[in-house]
């Protein structure tokens, strides 16, 4: 796997590079959980600045937003006439910056942090059955072409006496998909985030998206869908909690 | 008049259809002024193939700017080819401008005797809002009455592609297509319905997840004829 050696390798370099896109690779140290979920990885991540990188994500402010807006719409006036378009006709004029405001809502994800969103709505609550919330709507951008993904969210979670609002998890997606994205990625960055924030007996996430950039482009094959999913806790030991939560996603 | 200038704009490669498209009956609210499209056509630059090449470095400096002004580090690994990738997509999906209706129709128009619809429908479309450069998609519905001649069928499919990769605007698609079948086949009547979701509206700003845009043209006897139109909108309604 390179994605471990290249995070060790930046780590020592650059704290703030620790986060590609706000990921942390989800070796996380929970308790009562065997180290190193993923399959045999005998290296550790330090949890300091594993659990300082999630609450730390943001890299865009409003301000920030304001002032790169100029030079993002000068670059798509520059893609509108190398693309053989005029600029200047009626429906074109001010495609530039509409194109660019676009682009940053798609990408606003990296204006908000997941602390900001969850801190108030944590409770205790003596339930240790599934929650689950399923079909979120989901919208990113695929960070390869720079063309939308869009699909639908299935979160499930084991409570261990805390529990998360339910629009909180819709909230989590919102954050780490409004960005460019893989989507193996932001299964992974959605199922961390809940299991950081709430320290359950085990998460489940699934992914289910079609991919512009093959139905489109490329390839093109309108049906095809992509499915991606990170089990951790106990849904990854136990097969018959993941069996529950797939078949409750399913019906 | 508004047709008009629909014809005229962004129909880079139609300006040669518009400019020998005369009154036809039942067709009169689209009379062009040929004079004022050839003044129009001289204006614009058509992009032809190998011309995509080199503008690939400029697309690609735009899209470097474009990632660096949203925050991200161009520099990792992820991120490395994006502004080619990007820019190789963005010429794809907006390849209709280097294509002609002519290159596609020219040799599948035959004599026919036949008089009734014919409609090809659920023509798979995506195409890009010209306002925010974010995709929309759908299906087309096209049915002509044919008048002595009968266009290849997938030819209906080609001269959906060839409008809808462009920057578009989803009336002056709709408009587009009719009025290029019209052209090519002086068919008896044209009927197109599009029906589309734009992700501007679904991915940002009003955000309604299931809306679709609707929009038809229906030229000659479906314009005048409530039956015909009747039974086109009849076989083309899913189920």
């Amino acid at each position: 796997m390179e994605r471990p050696k290249q995070k060790q390798v930046s780590q020592s370099e650059n704290e703030t590079d620790a986060a590609i896109n706000g990921h942390f690779d989800g070796r996380v140290k929970m308790p009562g959980w065997r180290a190193g979920g993923a399959a045999g990885d005998p290296s550790t991540v330090p949890s300091s600045s594993v659990m300082e990188s999630w609450r730390e994500e943001r890299t865009r402010s409003l301000e920030d937003n304001e002032m790169s807006l100029p030079s993002i719409a000068a670059a798509y006036t520059t893609i509108l006439r190398g693309l053989g378009e005029d600029p200047q006709r009626q429906g074109l004029l001010k495609t530039p910056w509409r194109a660019a405001t676009a682009m940053q809502f798609f990408t606003k994800g990296y204006q908000e942090k997941i602390i900001d969103v969850l801190n108030d709505a944590i409770f205790d609550e003596d339930h240790d059955e599934m929650v689950i919330v399923k079909d979120i709507d989901m919208f990113s951008m695929c960070e390869h072409h720079l063309v939308p993904i869009f699909g639908r969210v299935h979160i499930g979670y084991l409570p261990n006496k805390r529990v998360l609002g339910l629009s909180k998890l819709a909230r989590i997606v919102e954050i780490y998909s409004r960005r460019l994205q893989v989507q193996e990625r932001l299964t992974k960055q959605i199922a961390v985030a809940i299991t950081e924030a709430l320290q359950p007996a085990g998460v489940g996430v699934v992914v289910e998206a079609t991919h512009m950039c093959m139905v489109m482009r490329g390839v093109q094959k309108m049906n095809s869908k992509t499915v991606t999913s990170t089990m951790l806790g106990v849904f990854r030991e136990d097969p018959k909690t993941r069996d529950e939560f797939l078949t409750l996603i399913r019906s | 008049m508004e047709y008009q200038k629909a014809a005229e704009l962004n129909g880079l490669c139609n300006g040669k259809i518009v400019t020998e498209y005369l009154c036809r009956n039942g067709f009169s609210e689209l009379s062009v002024d040929t004079k004022k499209v050839a003044v129009q056509h001289k204006n614009e630059t058509s992009r032809k193939e190998a011309e995509d090449e080199s503008r690939l470095p400029a697309l690609e400096a735009a899209y470097t700017t474009i990632l660096r002004g949203l925050g991200e580090n161009t520099d990792r690994q992820g991120l490395l080819k994006t502004p080619l990738r990007a820019a190789k997509a963005m010429q794809f999906l907006t390849k209709g401008y280097h294509e002609t209706i002519y290159d596609v129709l020219n040799d599948a128009i035959f004599d026919e005797d036949h008089e009734e619809l014919v409609i090809v429908k659920d023509i798979d479309m995506f195409s890009l809002c010209e306002h925010h450069l974010v995709p929309f998609f759908g299906k087309v519905h096209i049915g002509y009455l044919p008048s002595k001649k009968v266009v290849g069928l997938s030819k209906l499919a080609r001269i959906v592609e060839i409008y809808s990769r462009r920057l578009q605007v989803q009336e002056r698609l709709t408009k587009q297509i009719a009025m290029a079948i019209s052209e090519a086949l002086q068919p008896v009547g044209v009927a197109v319905v599009i029906e589309a979701a734009h992700m501007c509206m679904v991915m940002r700003g009003v955000q309604k997840m299931n809306s679709r845009t609707v929009t038809s043209a229906m030229l000659g006897v479906f314009r005048e004829d409530p039956k015909a139109r009747e039974e086109f909108l009849a076989l083309t309604k899913s189920a």
